[in-house]
């Protein structure tokens, strides 16, 4: 997207000269996408929370505040100068809870979705590519693997000593232990999307001419796959990855509502909005402003997952 | 085509058998079971006491030989008893079945009822405003986490406008139908709207795909009427990929509605399954996952099949 | 969108508290987060099941809600200077103790029968049965013998003279002439699938108390309707529905919109919801908060080498302010604690050395223990070791959550380091306290009753370790001689003056050493209807259902 942003004048340029035919096909992508009011709003929701979480830091610098500090006699303030949003239920305040919070669910569901799609994508061409018995082995698998308990796994992992399985002290003895838990078990759950659409994709290349080609000129199986097909198979994993991330944000605060998922002090927008279901009566804000953060991440992911989709697809061009 | 069939219900039943063995594993695997929660809230009880229960309830047997014992009565036609709650387990579970086959059958019958149409009219009028209020809705359904979503129906509902139930399967002490539908609507339309998105979208992507093949230009070429074209001849062959994402829903649905029974004290089958593992009730737990497991890997080969028939360059051998 | 539903929630919020209390007359339909599992009296230990049991059947004995033992069965409370309790001698030089008590004479089983000796027989066979499964087995054990005078009368010989000899609080009674046909002492393990109080549960004969189990859907609700057999003062309600909702948000809901009228203690909201609810509904409810025999505290782990100094127990406890704490947070509803006797015990001895906010101290105790050398705002001593602990608690309970992250605030402030670890309640009391993996802190709670000697928690003959199989209940791997003679001098002491002597002298060792960090006894929010009388919270384990007869609509 980065090459994309930088060609924006040239591309509408292109565009008021009655649409030449674009050279690059990112520039071309970036047309279509550009035509989706709602993706590009989305993009832009996204960027913004995404450069607040970034920015996280120096925020609570320059604000002078601690995202962790607790103040009991300033529970439950309402808005003011000092506090924008008010404070929360042991006087930290919210806004900047809910920026600290975007970066633990926003980082939670961007690298959750990478993993998931790297062992999507590589269980997807094996899978696809060797066909056979391979193939129905790890299908049956994906399929097993579908239908395996979340629960009990979530169990028997909190319960593991981290340092016994050879992690790092400093891991395993940091506060953010069930971050990365978290993003581990999603991520081995997960995957099966991304493998059979890799798969998929995999299977219709496979007959093509080019590949053919490549195979009969003796190119190594990496080489056809890494180069021949999953150039092809990019855009969806991208379009899926994107989809994925929003649903992985929503089982973030899943996994919280069940007890399960990120804990205290660190805060997630799930568990903030799992800690405010108890007091909504009274602070029903303390519940709408992450409940609003997560509708609206994954939303505006949604709706960009969406643009990704016709901007990718050829057959949309003309419409 | 038959062979193929035969093949993937044999693959499907070793994986089952082995999904019992993993499941009953991760149980296992667990670290404290019941009786240690029972000896923390109890001051009265000794650790004496703890190990002597383990014994009764056979927990202190070695794991696989619990296994074996449990799937040779399974494959028997015996599943065995509910720790938890003292019954055979068949009567703890057919129940809960019904009561999610409800939820399923009605939610499901929403969502196609209200996904056709409306992904048929977003796919002949894409890009209009209404294909992008179709999109917003959907999206935004399927936005919110599911457990804030109901706690926002309850609170419009029951609480405020308080013309329906809160939670619960009926009123205690009435059995009418109508009772027992006014308890259904808020669950079902919460897994509604969670659901919705996902047909519609596939309804409007298959539509607009079909719409675009030869056959219906020549159809409409030679004056056939446009509704016929739509309703009859392209909905039907756009539906079949439609078809398989919601057999996989239908999957899902059976176990996933946990947040959603949860919330509204439905008794469910996705609430028992969790319940059952955190209570070490080895045999309900099993027997609710296998089920949904089964129904999981049937619908996926029901998926393939579909794919298959699509799909001419794909080939089973 | 995002709006609309803000704006739909803010509109819903300002609405509901226009909602008002309904009734139906004649009918109470309670809310409860927890559904029992088995009816049978002696089969599982659950706090569910005991309520809903203490509406439908009487134990012999317990505590009334100021504490004291009284008889509820039998007729009158044995003791010894009224001479129905008598101290004999048994074998092997062991002192035991000889009680007889009186069934109350127009106790009857709802089907007619009357409750007699044979009731009692039979329970004490099924219960000393180890096959049977029962759950507190101690109060079988130290019977040593029951002797039959009538119908009515019987002697239960108990292997130890203890303080507590004349009470049964857990002895409730099985029907003979039902149960014994599902009672098989060849196959007790057989009896659980077959008791009829979990195969027949509406059968009238298993109660004799106010109010009869009518119906029963597993995980849902139970329907109690009058017993006409109930020998005591007769119940009010026609009907009365305990449902169970378990999300604490949706059971809110539920006392709004009018499905449930009443939420109990026991089983319900949590402190800081019932709080919020009574700002905002003062007028419609009564509110009791009645603070309890729960304990919330900290086990420290005492093998940890930084714990084992008893200056840093001390300075942990003086660097927190429990009593902001507990205003800020609790409304001051949740009385401190200074030991784990309750103030309102008998036993409290209000001198005790108590431990008020002092961080001046805390940080001269640590200095003094060798932590003086600062470094990125945390304590370091000589050796370049941090002040740094694990604490644990169970996940999911939001009220835990917040006091731990105070404390984690507080305890920074004196450069104590702590890292919150927290994990599913199976995990932390399946594996994490009882093997004592923990290396630092623990918080959660003891629920105890009255008077209670905590021998299991304190003794050093109860550290679970491996070779004892994790046998007992001292997590914190306390050792201290003189605590064990005492706790064990406690429990035979008889006279109520020297013991208050002893229990002086184990809080002042207790209040001194440490083992634990003492935060607060725990409240329960109690919401009831206006119009609903006659619900007494107790504060221990024998709840207000044991008075259910009392229960009124106005």
């Amino acid at each position: 997207m980065a090459s994309v942003t930088s060609t924006e004048t040239a591309a509408r340029a292109a565009d008021d000269a009655a649409l030449p035919p674009p050279t690059r096909p990112a520039l071309l992508v970036w047309r279509r996408f550009r035509r989706h009011p709602a993706a590009l709003i989305g993009a832009g929701v996204l960027i913004f929370l995404a450069l607040l979480a970034v920015l996280a830091p120096v925020i609570a610098g320059w604000r002078g505040q601690d995202h962790e500090a607790v103040d009991l006699f300033n529970r439950f303030q309402p808005a003011s100068a000092a506090h924008p949003l008010g404070t929360d239920d042991l006087g930290r305040d919210l806004l900047l809870r809910l920026i600290y919070g975007g970066r633990i669910s926003l980082f939670v569901g961007l690298v959750t979705a990478c993993l998931t799609a790297s062992l999507g994508t590589t269980i997807g061409l094996v899978s696809g590519w060797y066909g056979g018995r391979v193939d129905a082995f790890l299908m049956r698998l994906c399929d097993g693997w579908i239908a395996l308990p979340l629960l009990p796994v979530l169990i028997v992992l909190a319960a593991v000593d981290p340092t016994k399985v050879g992690l790092p002290a400093a891991i395993a003895k940091s506060p953010d232990l069930s971050l990365y838990r978290i993003v581990l078990i999603i991520s081995l759950v997960a995957w099966t999307t991304s493998a059979r659409l890799v798969r998929g994709v995999t299977l219709s290349l496979k007959t093509r001419d080019f590949v053919q080609a490549a195979v009969a000129q003796g190119a190594s199986t990496a080489r056809i796959l890494f180069v021949h097909i999953l150039p092809n198979a990019l855009s969806p994993i991208l379009v899926a990855a994107t989809l994925a991330s929003g649903n992985i944000i929503l089982l973030e605060s899943t996994l919280s509502f069940l007890g399960l998922g990120i804990q205290p002090p660190v805060a997630s927008w799930g568990n903030i909005l799992t800690n405010a279901q108890e007091i909504i009566w009274s602070q029903p804000m303390q519940a709408i402003y992450p409940g609003v953060l997560i509708f609206a991440t994954v939303i505006s992911l949604n709706f960009v997952g969406d643009g990704l989709q016709d901007a990718f697809d050829p057959r949309t061009e003309g419409r | 085509m038959t062979r193929f069939l035969s093949i993937r219900f044999l693959q499907a039943a070793i994986v089952v058998l082995v999904m019992s063995f993993v499941v009953y594993g991760l149980i296992g695997l667990m670290p404290g079971d019941p009786i240690d929660i029972m000896l923390s809230g109890d001051p009265n009880m000794t650790s004496a006491d703890a190990a002597r229960l383990r014994a009764v309830y056979g927990l202190d047997r070695p794991l696989f030989e619990r296994y074996l014992g449990w799937l040779g009565g399974a494959v028997g036609g015996d599943f065995g008893y509910s720790r938890q709650h003292h019954q055979p387990v068949l009567t703890i579970v057919l129940p809960r079945l019904l009561n999610t086959l409800y939820l399923m059958i009605f939610a499901f019958l929403i969502s196609v009822a209200v996904a056709i149409p409306a992904g048929v009219y977003a796919a002949r009028h894409p890009r209009s405003l209404v294909d992008q209020a179709i999109n917003l809705f959907c999206f935004a359904g399927i936005s919110l986490p599911v457990f804030f979503l109901a706690l926002l129906l309850i609170i419009l509902f029951a609480v405020v406008l308080r013309v329906l139930p809160a939670g619960g399967m009926t009123t205690v002490g009435e059995s009418s139908f109508g009772d027992r539908v006014r308890h259904l609507v808020l669950p079902v339309a919460t897994l509604t709207i969670a659901n919705i998105a996902q047909v519609t979208r596939y309804v409007r992507s298959g539509m607009i795909e079909v719409l675009r093949e030869d056959y219906i230009r020549t159809a409409r070429a030679k004056g056939a009427d446009e509704n016929r074209v739509v309703w009859r001849h392209a909905l039907r062959n756009a539906m079949i990929p439609t078809v398989t994402i919601m057999a996989l829903e239908c999957g899902t649905l059976l176990s996933g509605a946990l947040i959603t029974e949860t919330m509204f004290s439905y008794l469910g089958m996705g609430k028992l399954i969790f319940d059952s593992i955190l209570a070490n009730d080895f045999n309900v737990a099993l027997i609710g996952l296998l089920f949904a497991c089964s129904v999981t890997l049937l619908l996926n080969l029901v998926a393939d099949v579909l794919y298959a028939a699509l799909d001419p360059r794909i080939s089973y051998r | 969108m995002r709006f609309l539903a803000t704006g739909l929630l803010a509109a819903s919020l300002a609405l509901a508290g226009t909602a008002q209390a309904q009734q139906k007359p004649g009918e109470l339909t309670v809310a409860m987060t927890q559904f029992p599992s088995t009816l049978n009296p002696h089969i599982d230990s659950m706090l569910a099941k005991t309520i809903v049991l203490h509406m439908t059947q009487r134990p012999l004995t317990t505590y009334d809600e100021k504490w004291q033992a009284i008889c509820l069965l039998c007729t009158e409370l044995p003791t010894i200077e009224n001479g129905k309790a008598v101290p004999v001698d048994l074998p092997e030089g062991k002192k035991g103790v000889k009680v007889t008590y009186t069934i109350h004479p127009k106790a009857t089983w709802g089907d007619g029968t009357p409750v007699t000796t044979k009731d009692v027989l039979f329970t004490y066979e099924v219960g000393k049965n180890p096959d049977t499964g029962v759950a507190n087995m101690e109060q079988f054990r130290e019977i040593v013998g029951i002797e039959v005078k009538d119908d009515k009368t019987f002697t239960v010989t108990k292997d130890k003279l203890k303080f507590t000899y004349n009470l049964m609080n857990d002895f409730r009674l099985l029907p003979a002439h039902i149960e014994s046909a599902n009672f098989n002492p060849a196959q007790a393990a057989e009896y659980k699938k077959r008791t009829a109080f979990d195969t027949a549960t509406t059968n009238p004969g298993l109660f004799f108390g106010p109010y009869k189990i009518a119906e029963i859907v597993t995980s849902s609700h139970v329907a109690f309707e009058p017993n006409p057999t109930w020998f005591g003062e007769p119940a009010k309600f026609k009907r009365i529905v305990f449902k169970v909702i378990e999300n604490t948000a949706a059971m809110e809901a539920n006392l709004l919109s009018g499905s449930v009228d009443y939420i109990m203690g026991e089983l319900g909201i949590t402190i800081d919801q019932g709080i919020a609810f009574q700002k905002r509904n003062p007028d419609k409810y009564n509110y009791d908060f009645k603070p309890g025999l729960v304990y919330e505290h900290i086990d420290l782990n005492l093998d940890n080498p930084l714990l084992k100094d008893k200056r840093v127990r001390q300075a942990l406890l003086l660097a927190i302010n429990r009593d902001q704490i507990v205003q800020q947070l609790f409304e001051g509803k949740q009385p401190v604690a200074h030991t784990n006797i309750n103030p309102l015990d008998w036993i409290y001895d209000k001198d005790v050395k108590t431990y008020r906010t002092d961080q001046k101290k805390a940080a001269e105790l640590l200095d003094a223990a060798g932590f003086n050398v600062m470094k990125e705002g945390y304590r370091h001593n000589a050796a370049g070791d941090r002040l740094r602990f694990e604490l644990m608690t169970t996940a999911g309970n939001r009220s835990r959550e917040l006091v731990q992250q105070v404390l984690q605030s507080q305890w920074k402030s004196v450069g104590v380091e702590i890292v919150i670890k927290n994990e599913p309640a199976r995990v932390f009391f399946g594996e994490t306290t009882k093997e004592r993996k923990y290396t630092g802190m623990a918080l959660f709670a003891w629920i105890s009753s009255p008077e209670n000697v905590p021998l299991t928690i304190l003794s050093s003959k109860h550290i679970p370790t491996k070779e004892n199989n994790w046998a007992g209940q001292n997590y914190t791997g306390y050792k201290n001689p003189e605590m064990d003679t005492l706790l064990e001098a406690i429990e035979v002491e008889l006279d109520k003056g020297k013991r208050l002597a002893l229990w002086t002298k184990f809080q002042a060792i207790y209040a001194e050493d440490l083992p634990v960090l003492p935060l607060f006894f725990r409240a329960e929010p109690f919401i009831v209807p206006k119009w609903l009388k006659g619900i007494v919270p107790t504060g221990h384990q024998y709840g207000t259902t044991m008075w259910s007869q009392n229960w009124a609509a106005n």
